[in-house]
């Protein structure tokens, strides 16, 4: 028995060693069967062959992975499945096989409560149905905690899950179920902490389980997430319900910043020549100056909101506009420092827009 | 930085405002220095003026960094027409060229068209490297875009 039990296990251990790729569901039918044959045959528990191949398995495969396959038997393979290569599905999947303890198990069914619920005779039944049910089901728990003492069972529901699992690839969730498992309570099973980029997604009850609208969904609850950020940045936009509206809200703010931000612009380029002072004066109060000069640069864009910038034809005339308003704001400024002021004016708001204008006024100021 | 030393409160605002303002001050400098004549001609104007929002535009890029995809588009597009003139920042193109295939990996993924598709492509239009975003990051990039266009027109 025990040499029978060693060659299997190096069989198996062999085996997956050549299969990367797809194949790896087919071959572990073949070995399950062929494990499946050895414990009746023998009339032995699974026991004695848990000894054997933990060893060797063990030794032979479990080098990266051996902890995980002790500790975490269960949701080893689903883990390892999805994570890394298919490689890792063969050592955690024969760390299920080989059951390091048997305690262990029982503590996990023992924790999901799904499973606690169910007894050994319905397993047959509610484990493909759970099988099946849970397409996204990447732990197989159902499967892996019913097979303390069914492991002919487990054995048989774990490729199915693992196909399953090893079909839908691209797997961007997992599913909590809260649905899906009709013949045991909804209870959701609470996934351990996995170091994986998947977006977690509680499926509520009455909600599609399938793995496209679940991504859907939780792609719609982050783009709502964003939405709800944006409402509170742009002003007024909160008291607005609907998405579209929102949007052109947002659209309409963007177009007026960057509006406001040409416009400054254009008036610092007519007002260019003014800066050939110490930049280094500059500097050092401009954090304060150039607070204080927000109040007045805030007022002005206030007044000529939607002023339309059509190029240089109209600077002349807005010139003028500017002349008038900014005088009052001009005087003053005048109060403080000629260098700061300037620079702050500069930088807040400038009136004239033509280079004599300025110089004009540079000369009145000086 | 003399302004990160008088900067004071709220750490990140004041930072990115003030390196914004450095920056700024020091592009408006460098093209104040760049005018032979103070020439009134529209045209002229309108180049300083063009030439005035470049720079406001990338120094506010520089001041939030390659972080943000709408910064590196900004820094992207002036590292290529500079290239066009000539003067190609190799170091600085390769660092956001590293960057933009690192995240961007993520951005091409076009999200599937739920919320109205003609609002979604105007502010595509509107943000700097919107156009390969799918919709969740560009909310995001929204968001960002609109607090430093904020700060840009509170600095000046």
């Amino acid at each position: 028995m025990e040499p029978n039990l060693g060659t299997i296990a190096r069989s198996i251990s062999i085996r997956p060693n050549r299969e990367e790729t797809g194949l790896e569901s087919l071959q572990f039918r073949e070995e399950i069967h062929r494990l499946m044959i050895v414990p009746p045959e023998n009339g032995s528990s699974f026991t004695a062959l848990l000894e054997l191949p933990e060893t060797q398995a063990m030794e032979l495969l479990h080098s990266p992975h051996s902890d995980k396959g002790v500790t975490v038997p269960l949701s080893g393979v689903p883990l390892h499945g999805i994570n890394d290569d298919h490689k890792s599905y063969l050592p955690s999947f024969n760390g299920n096989l080989t059951f390091p303890s048997n305690k262990v198990l029982i503590e996990r069914a023992a924790k999901f409560s799904v499973f606690a619920s169910g007894e050994h005779s319905p397993e047959t039944s509610s484990v493909p149905s759970d099988s099946s049910a849970n397409l996204e089901k990447v732990k197989s728990e159902p499967a892996d905690t019913d097979s303390n003492p069914n492991s002919s069972q487990l054995l048989v529901s774990d490729p199915t899950v693992n196909i399953k699992n090893q079909r839908s690839e691209k797997r961007k969730e997992r599913e909590k179920k809260g649905k899906g498992c009709t013949k045991k309570t909804k209870i959701e099973i609470s996934q351990d902490a996995e170091k994986l980029p998947y977006v977690h997604v509680r499926a509520r009850r009455g909600q599609a389980t399938d793995s496209h609208s679940l991504a859907e969904r939780a792609r719609r609850e982050k783009i709502n997430a964003r939405m709800k950020l944006l409402q509170e940045l742009v002003p007024g936009c909160s008291k607005i319900s609907g998405t579209a509206l929102v949007l052109d809200e947002i659209i309409n703010h963007v177009q007026s910043l960057q509006r406001q931000v040409e416009l400054l612009s254009m008036r610092l380029a007519s007002v260019n020549p003014r800066i050939d002072f110490n930049l280094d004066s500059l500097f050092a109060p401009e954090s304060g100056s150039l607070v204080d000069s927000n109040f007045s640069s805030m007022v002005s864009p206030l007044l000529w909101p939607e002023i339309p910038f059509n190029g240089n034809r109209q600077q002349h005339q807005q010139q003028w506009n500017f002349d008038a308003l900014h005088r009052p704001l001009w005087g003053r400024e005048e109060d403080s420092h000629t260098f700061i002021t300037m620079e702050n004016s500069l930088l807040s708001y400038d009136s004239a827009n033509s280079a004599s204008l300025h110089s004009n006024q540079l000369k009145m100021e000086l | 930085m003399n302004p990160k030393r008088f900067s004071s409160s709220t750490w990140p605002s004041t930072t990115v405002k003030s390196r914004f303002t450095c920056g700024f001050l020091r592009a408006l400098w460098r093209i104040n220095r760049q005018r032979r004549t103070t020439s009134a001609s529209s045209r002229e104007i309108r180049r300083r003026y063009l030439r005035v929002k470049v720079a406001a535009d990338v120094s506010m890029a520089s001041a939030v960094g390659s972080r943000r995809a709408w910064s590196r588009a900004i820094l992207l597009r002036k590292i290529r027409n500079q290239g066009q003139n000539g003067t190609v920042r190799v170091r600085r193109m390769s660092n956001i060229l590293g960057m933009m295939r690192k995240r961007n990996i993520r951005g091409n993924y076009k999200c599937t068209e739920e919320v109205g598709t003609c609002q979604a492509e105007q502010l595509r239009k509107l943000v700097p490297g919107g156009e390969e975003m799918d919709m969740c990051n560009l909310l995001g990039e929204t968001a960002h875009y609109i607090e430093c266009l904020t700060t840009q027109g509170s600095a000046c």
